[in-house]
C-alpha cells in the first residue's frame, strides 16, 4: 500500500506555490498536513503527478483577532484549536468541534484549509464555519478574494477553487452578542466518519440562529425553517420534528427513514445543547 | 530523489529519497528503526506512531521529505527518557501488551498523552486512545498503565 | 519480574511476562523488521472481479521476468482441503490463478521488484483480460436452484451438507411454544495487527529453503510446503520470528505462500511478501457469516425442548488447507443446545461456496455463531412466557449435580458449576439494581438494557475429538523437548507457537514448578522447524493444555534422571531422596542441579556406571480425555441504547467464568477482556458487506469499524475454579472464550432494553442503523396492531 510515483516541490512563496499548482498538462496538488490526502495516495484511490508543500508558507499560518473578529490561517491545525491556541470568540465551539476530529496524531497535522479545500461531506469544518457565517480567503495568481464558505463549497469534494488557488485562511466575524451554541455528532465508532453532525448557533437571545447539518448530503447545509422554528421561539418537539422534515426535503430527498431519524436525532440534541447553554 | 536531513533521534540524518517515501518507510527501511511498526499505512490504527517537532504524528500519513529539517523521534530515541520509562514499567505491570505489535505506538501515544494532561482519569485516556488499535488487550491493561503512570508522574 | 516468592508456588502466580522488555524498548522482531542482502519485494496483482476466466495477462516488456503468473512458478501441487471426508468437494485453489477467479482479491500475478512501491507499480502496469461470469454472494441464494455456480463441475454450490437428528425432534410438532427465528452474524475479518507476511530464500549453503513466515504453526506449514513444493521436508525450515497477533488468521497455508516460497526458489535471493491492510481486509482469512433458521420449541414451564431448522455457513471460494471451514457448520451445530437440557436436536447445515473470500478459523470458531442463537432463542422463550430471561436459562442449565454430562449433540460436558456462574454473573452487575433503574426510565431518553449469556468452550480436544472431526492432520498431542545446560539453566523448545499468548511466561511458570527452580533460569523457545519438535502450533485454545502437559512430562523425566544422579552422588538410594529449591536433597546434604547438570553434561565420568550423559527429555503430551474439557462462563451486560439513532454503549460488562486452575491469572484476564474486546467487534463493529457484484465494501478502516478504547469497557472478572479432572494441574484452555458470548449477550441486552415492544436483533453487528431499524419495525407493528 505505497502511494504511486510523483513529483514533490516546496515552494519558498505563495506566488511559487500558486505557480506550481497551475502547471499546465499534470494533475497537482497542495498537501499541507496532508492527513487526508496521504491516505488516499498510499491507497492508490489518488494520483497527482506534483505535490506542493504549501505547509511552511508563513501567508497561511496567520491567526489575527480584530474588532471585526477572527483570521485563522488555512495551516492552523486542529490540534492547535483543540488546544485554545486560536483566540475563543466563539463560547467554545471551535475548541469542542477540533476536538472530535478523528484521532489526536491526526489532528496534530491536519489543517482546517484542508478540511474545507477537500470538501469532504462529512468534515466537520465546513459546517462549523457555514453555522458562523465564515468566509474563506484565497490567494490567487489575481490576487486575493473572498467568499462565504456556504458558496465556496459547492458540492462533495467539490469547491470554487480554481487552478492554482489557494486557500489563505477563514474570517469568522464576531457576534455581536455571546454566541450560543449546540453540537452533535453521531459517527459509527470514535473517530470515524461522520454519519451525521449537527450545528445550532445563536448569537444572545433572541438573535438570528443558523442550524447547519452536515453528512447528509454532498455537501452540508442550512436548515433554515428549523432555525425559523427556532428563532420564533418555538417549544415544541413536533413542531421542529415537522421543520427538519421539510428542511430534508430541501436538500436531502434521497435520506431513507434512518437517515431521517438519525440526522432528525442529531439536530434535535444539538438543539438541546442550545437550549441549555 | 530529493535529499531530506532530519534529526533524528538527536542525531542527523540525510538519504536521498523518493517524494512519494513515507517516513515510516525512511525510518524502517533506510534507517533500520524498526520500533516503528506499520498496521494499517492509512493513519487508522496508530502502530506508525512517532514525534515530528515533538508532536505525535502517524508516520505512515507524513512523507520523509515534508519532515526534512524537523526533528522525529522514534521509541528507539526515548530509550532515557524519564516518562517513558515510567510508562514502560506500568505497561509490564497492567499487562498492557500481549503480541506487543502496538505496544511502541501506544507508548508514544501515551506519552504524549502524559505530556498534555496532568493525572487523566480512565475516561479521558480512552477518549485519547481513541485511533490506536490493540487487537490483543481490550484496551483496559493500557489504560489502567497509563492512568497509573499519570498518578505516578504527577 | 515481579517480586514473587518461590515458596508461594509458581502454579497460579501473576507472574510478569517475560515477553514484554523485547517489546516495550522496540526489539521485537517482526517479520517485516527482518532486513536481509538482496531482498525484493513481492507485491500481487488480484482480480478486480468476483467471478471471472482470466483470458490474458500481459507482462510489461521492460519487465517481463520480474512478473511471475502460475505457469512462471511451477509446477506446483494443488493440494486438496477440507475435511478427510469423500463428500466434501474438492476446490482446487492454486497459489495463483489457473485461468479462473472466483472472489475479488484472488492472485493472478506477483510482482518483483527492489521496493514494495516498485512493485506495487509494476503490479499497475500488468494487464490482465478477464471474461466476467455470473456471480453468487449469499450463501442462501446460492443453494437455491438455478444459482450461478462457482465450480461447474459441482452439482450444486455445497462444499459439504449434513444433518443432525437426535431424541425424538418429530415430537417437536406439538410443543406448546415454538418460535421460529433467523439470525445471521456478517462476515468478518480476523485483523491481527500485524498483517501476514513471508520473507523466503534458498539457503545455498545447507541447500535449503528458509522459511519465515508469520504463522501460528511453522511444522504444518513446513508440511503442506513441501507437498506443495514437491520438496522434501529436511530441505525445508520454517522460521515464525515474533508475531503480531494471529486469532486463527495466520493458521492456514495460504496461496501467497506458497507463490513467494516457488518465486524464491527460482530467483536465488531472498524475496520477501508483507500483506497490507487492504490485502488483509480482502483476501486474508475471512470468518463468520452464518446464517440460522431455526425453531426452538419449549415446554409451558419453560422447559426447552429442542431446536430444528438450519444452518448455513457462507464459507466463500475455496477451501483453505489443511482442513477447510467445514468445522464451522459441524461445531455450530454441535454447539446449538448449549450447556441446556434440550433432548430433541434436528439440523441440516449447509457448508456453502460463494464468490467471496475464503473463510478460515477465527478465535471462538463457530460458537460465537451458535452461542448467540441458542442464547437469542432462550430469551425469546422468556420474552414469550414472560418469564426473567435469567430464571429460564437456571432453569434449564444443566447443574454441578448432573456434570459430566452428554449434551443432544454429542459433546460431554466435564467439570463445573454452570449455576453457580450465573449467580455469581447476576450479583455482579447487580440485576435488581438495573431492573429498578429501567423502571424509573432515563433523563437523556435512552434505553437500559439487560443481558445475560451463558457459553462453554471445548478446549484442549485430541485425538478422538480430530478424528471425529476428519481433520486432516490430527492435532492430538504437543512436545516439549527440555535441555538442562550444564549450569542448571534449562531450555524448552516447544511445538506450539506463542504469539501474544504469554507461553514463555506461563510454560516457565510450569517448568519452574515441576523442577523448583526460579523461572528466570529457564527459556521457552518455539518458532523454528529447525530447533523443535514435531508441533501443531498455536489454536483451539490448546496450549496451556497441551504444551503445558508436554512441558510438565519433559519435566518429569528430566527430575528423574536428576534425582538418580544426585543420589549416586549423595551416595544414597533413590528411594532416600527428595527434590526441593533446584536441589537433590539426601539424608545427609544435598546436591545442587547446577552441579548434577554439570556432571551429566561435562563430567561423565560421576554418573552413575551406565548411566548415558546429557539431561535431555523430549516428551508429547495428551490429555486422558480426548473429548475436550470445558471451560464456561456468563457474561452479564447493561447496555444504553438511543433508538432513533441506534447508538449502542455499554454501561457495564462482567464475566463469572471458570477455565479450571489458572497458571497465571494476570494473562487468564488478559486473554478475557481481549477476546471480549474482539467479541465486542463482532457484536457491534466489524462487517464486511458485500454488494451484489462480490464487491467487498470494507477494505480500509475507513470502512471497517475497528473498536478502540472508547468502545471497549473495563470488564469486570469474577473467577471459579473448578479443575479439570483429565488435564495436568486441572487446567483448561481459555483463550477463545470471551470471544463466544459477546454477540448474544449484547443482542440480548439490546433486545431486553425494547422488550415491550418486542423488538428483535438478530443480526450482527448491531450497527446503528440495524439497531434504529428494528426498533422502528417493532413500533410500527406495534401501532399497526394497536
Amino acid at each position: 500500500m505505497k502511494a504511486a510515483p510523483f513529483e514533490y516541490v516546496r515552494p519558498g512563496t505563495l506566488a511559487e506555490a500558486s505557480a506550481a499548482l497551475g502547471r499546465d498538462g499534470i494533475t497537482t496538488a497542495a498537501i499541507a498536513g496532508g492527513q487526508s490526502l496521504l491516505p488516499m495516495l498510499n491507497l492508490r484511490v489518488a494520483f497527482i503527478d506534483l505535490l506542493v508543500d504549501i505547509s511552511r508558507l508563513e501567508e497561511l499560518r496567520a491567526v489575527t483577532e480584530t474588532p471585526d473578529g477572527l483570521h485563522i490561517g488555512a495551516l492552523t491545525t486542529h490540534a492547535a484549536i483543540e488546544d485554545g491556541k486560536v483566540p475563543d470568540l466563539f463560547g467554545g465551539l471551535l475548541r469542542r468541534v477540533a476536538g472530535q476530529i478523528s484521532y489526536r496524531a491526526v489532528r496534530n497535522h491536519g489543517t482546517i484549509g484542508g478540511s474545507v479545500a477537500l470538501a469532504d461531506p462529512a468534515a466537520d469544518w465546513p459546517g462549523c464555519l457555514m453555522a458562523l457565517g465564515a468566509s474563506v480567503r484565497i490567494a490567487g495568481r489575481d490576487g486575493v478574494r473572498s467568499e462565504p464558505v456556504s458558496e465556496f463549497v459547492r458540492d462533495a469534494y467539490t469547491t470554487s477553487l480554481a487552478t492554482g488557488e489557494i486557500i489563505l485562511g477563514f474570517d469568522l466575524p464576531r457576534p455581536d452578542a455571546p454566541l450560543r451554541w449546540g453540537f452533535a455528532k453521531v459517527a459509527r465508532k470514535s473517530g470515524a466518519f461522520a454519519s451525521s453532525i449537527a450545528f445550532v448557533v445563536a448569537r444572545g437571545k433572541g438573535g438570528p440562529v443558523s442550524v447547519v447539518l452536515t453528512a447528509a448530503a454532498s455537501r452540508a447545509h442550512s436548515c433554515s425553517q428549523t432555525a425559523e422554528q427556532l428563532e420564533q421561539g418555538a417549544g415544541s418537539d413536533e413542531a421542529l420534528r415537522r421543520a427538519i422534515a421539510s428542511d430534508l426535503l430541501t436538500f436531502a430527498q434521497d435520506a431513507d427513514s434512518y437517515q431521517q431519524r438519525l440526522h432528525t436525532a442529531t439536530i434535535l440534541r444539538a438543539i438541546r445543547e442550545w437550549r441549555a447553554q | 530523489m530529493t535529499d531530506v536531513t532530519i534529526d533524528l533521534n538527536g542525531a542527523k540524518v540525510s538519504h536521498a529519497v523518493e517524494p512519494r517515501q513515507t517516513l515510516a518507510d525512511f525510518l524502517r527501511e533506510l534507517c533500520g528503526l524498526t520500533a516503528t511498526h506499520l498496521g494499517c499505512e492509512h493513519g487508522a490504527c496508530g502502530a506508525c506512531t512517532v514525534l515530528v517537532d515533538a508532536q505525535a504524528t502517524r508516520s505512515c500519513l507524513q512523507l520523509a521529505v515534508m519532515c526534512d529539517g524537523r526533528s522525529v523521534q522514534t521509541l528507539e530515541g526515548l530509550r532515557n527518557d524519564p516518562v517513558m520509562d515510567v510508562l514502560k514499567r506500568h505497561f509490564h505491570e497492567c499487562h498492557a501488551l500481549q503480541c506487543g505489535f502496538c505496544t511502541p505506538g501506544m507508548l508514544i501515544t501515551a506519552r504524549d498523552i502524559l505530556r498534555r494532561l496532568v493525572k487523566p482519569e480512565a475516561q479521558t485516556v480512552r477518549h485519547e486512545l481513541s485511533g490506536q488499535i490493540c487487537r490483543c488487550t481490550g484496551y483496559a491493561g493500557i489504560v489502567d498503565a497509563i492512568v497509573a503512570a499519570g498518578q505516578e508522574l504527577a | 519480574m515481579a517480586d514473587h516468592a518461590a515458596s508461594d508456588g509458581w502454579i497460579g502466580a501473576r507472574l510478569l511476562r517475560k515477553e514484554d522488555a523485547r517489546h516495550l524498548h522496540g526489539h521485537g522482531m517482526f517479520i517485516a523488521d527482518i532486513k536481509m542482502p538482496g531482498l525484493q519485494d513481492i507485491a500481487f496483482v488480484r482480480s478486480q472481479h468476483a467471478h471471472a476466466k482470466v483470458r490474458q495477462v500481459t507482462k510489461p516488456a521492460d519487465a517481463a521476468a520480474q512478473v511471475f503468473t502460475l505457469a512462471d512458478i511451477g509446477p506446483l501441487h494443488i493440494l486438496e482441503a477440507g475435511p478427510e471426508l469423500a463428500a466434501h468437494r474438492h476446490s482446487p485453489y492454486p497459489a495463483l490463478a489457473d485461468g479462473r477467479v472466483r472472489y475479488v482479491g484472488q492472485t493472478i500475478a506477483a510482482c518483483m521488484q527492489p521496493t514494495r512501491a516498485a512493485a506495487e507499480d509494476l503490479a499497475d502496469r500488468v494487464s490482465v483480460e478477464m471474461e466476467e461470469l455470473p456471480v453468487v454472494v449469499d450463501c442462501i441464494a446460492a443453494m437455491r436452484q438455478g444459482s450461478p455456480r462457482v465450480f461447474e463441475n459441482w452439482a450444486d454450490n455445497a462444499f459439504i451438507t449434513s444433518t443432525v437428528n437426535e431424541g425424538k425432534p418429530a415430537s417437536l410438532a406439538s410443543a406448546p411454544i415454538r418460535l421460529r427465528r433467523q439470525f445471521r452474524m456478517n462476515r468478518q475479518a480476523t485483523v491481527s495487527l500485524e498483517c501476514r507476511g513471508s520473507l523466503t530464500y534458498w539457503d545455498h549453503r545447507l541447500n535449503e529453503l528458509v522459511v519465515y513466515l508469520s504463522t501460528q504453526g511453522g511444522h504444518v506449514k513446513r508440511l503442506g510446503l513441501s507437498q506443495a513444493l514437491g520438496l522434501p521436508e529436511h530441505q525445508i525450515r520454517v522460521i515464525a520470528p515474533d508475531v503480531g497477533g494471529g486469532f486463527g488468521g495466520k493458521n492456514r497455508l495460504m496461496p501467497e505462500d506458497i507463490a513467494v516460497a516457488a518465486i524464491a526458489m527460482k530467483v536465488g535471493h531472498p524475496v520477501r511478501w508483507i500483506e497490507d491492510r487492504r490485502e488483509h481486509l480482502l483476501a486474508s482469512v475471512h470468518c463468520r457469516d452464518h446464517a440460522y433458521d431455526l425453531t426452538i420449541s419449549a415446554d409451558k414451564d419453560g422447559t426447552l425442548l429442542g431446536v430444528e431448522g438450519d444452518v448455513y455457513i457462507d464459507a466463500g471460494a475455496y477451501a483453505l488447507w489443511p482442513t477447510g471451514s467445514f468445522m464451522e457448520a459441524s461445531m455450530a451445530s454441535r454447539n446449538l443446545t448449549g450447556p441446556y437440557r434440550i433432548k430433541h436436536l434436528k439440523l441440516n447445515t449447509f457448508t456453502v461456496a460463494t464468490n467471496k473470500a475464503p473463510m478460515g478459523p477465527y478465535r471462538g470458531v463457530a460458537r460465537p455463531g451458535a452461542c448467540f442463537a441458542i442464547e437469542r432463542m432462550v430469551d425469546e422463550v422468556a420474552r414469550e412466557l414472560g418469564r426473567e430471561p435469567f430464571d429460564l436459562r437456571k432453569q434449564n442449565i444443566v447443574t454441578a449435580a448432573e456434570l459430566p454430562s452428554r449434551t443432544a449433540a454429542g459433546m460431554r460436558l466435564d467439570t463445573g458449576d454452570y449455576i453457580a456462574s450465573l449467580d455469581m454473573a447476576r450479583q455482579m452487575i447487580d440485576m435488581p439494581a438495573i431492573r429498578k433503574r429501567q423502571a424509573a426510565g432515563e433523563a437523556d431518553g435512552r434505553a437500559i438494557g439487560l443481558g445475560f449469556a451463558f457459553y462453554t468452550e471445548q478446549s484442549g480436544h485430541g485425538t478422538v475429538e480430530w478424528v471425529k472431526r476428519k481433520s486432516r492432520v490430527v492435532p492430538g498431542y504437543e512436545s516439549a523437548s527440555g535441555r538442562m545446560l550444564p549450569d542448571g539453566s534449562v531450555i524448552f523448545h516447544v511445538g506450539v507457537q506463542n504469539h501474544g499468548q504469554g507461553h514463555e511466561t506461563t510454560l516457565a511458570q510450569i517448568a519452574a514448578h515441576e523442577l523448583t527452580i526460579d523461572p528466570s533460569r529457564i527459556s521457552i523457545r518455539y518458532g523454528d522447524t529447525a530447533t523443535t519438535p514435531f508441533g501443531f502450533g498455536t489454536f483451539a485454545s490448546r496450549s496451556i493444555v497441551f504444551a503445558g502437559g508436554a512441558v510438565a512430562k519433559s519435566c518429569r523425566a528430566l527430575v528423574e534422571k536428576i534425582q538418580r544422579i544426585g543420589a549416586h552422588l549423595l551416595q544414597t538410594d533413590v528411594a532416600n531422596t527428595r527434590v526441593e529449591g533446584g536441589a537433590v536433597h539426601g539424608p545427609s546434604g544435598k546436591i545442587s542441579f547446577a552441579e548434577i547438570a554439570y556432571a551429566a553434561n561435562v563430567r561423565q565420568e560421576h554418573l552413575p556406571a551406565g548411566m548415558d550423559p546429557l539431561l535431555d527429555a523430549t516428551a508429547t503430551y495428551e490429555p486422558t480425555e480426548t473429548g475436550g474439557v470445558f471451560s464456561y462462563g456468563t457474561h452479564a451486560v447493561v447496555v444504553a441504547v438511543e433508538p432513533d439513532t441506534g447508538v449502542v454503549e455499554i454501561l457495564d460488562y462482567v464475566v463469572a467464568e471458570d477455565c479450571g486452575t489458572m497458571i497465571n491469572p494476570m494473562i487468564v484476564d488478559g486473554q478475557v477482556q481481549g477476546g471480549i474486546a474482539q467479541g465486542i467487534g463482532t457484536a457491534l463493529y466489524e462487517e464486511i458487506p458485500y454488494d451484489e457484484a462480490g464487491q467487498p465494501l470494507a477494505t480500509s478502516f475507513a470502512d471497517y469499524m475497528m473498536p478502540c478504547a472508547p468502545e471497549i469497557p473495563k470488564v469486570r472478572i469474577g473467577h471459579l475454579v473448578t479443575p479439570a479432572l483429565a488435564t495436568e494441574y486441572g487446567v483448561k484452555g481459555l483463550g477463545e472464550g470471551g470471544a463466544i458470548a459477546p454477540p448474544a449477550v449484547i443482542a440480548n441486552a439490546v433486545a431486553d432494553a425494547f422488550r415491550s415492544i418486542g423488538a428483535s436483533f438478530n443480526e450482527t453487528p448491531l450497527t446503528p442503523r440495524r439497531v434504529s431499524e428494528a426498533v422502528d419495525r417493532a413500533r410500527r407493528a406495534k401501532g399497526a396492531a394497536a
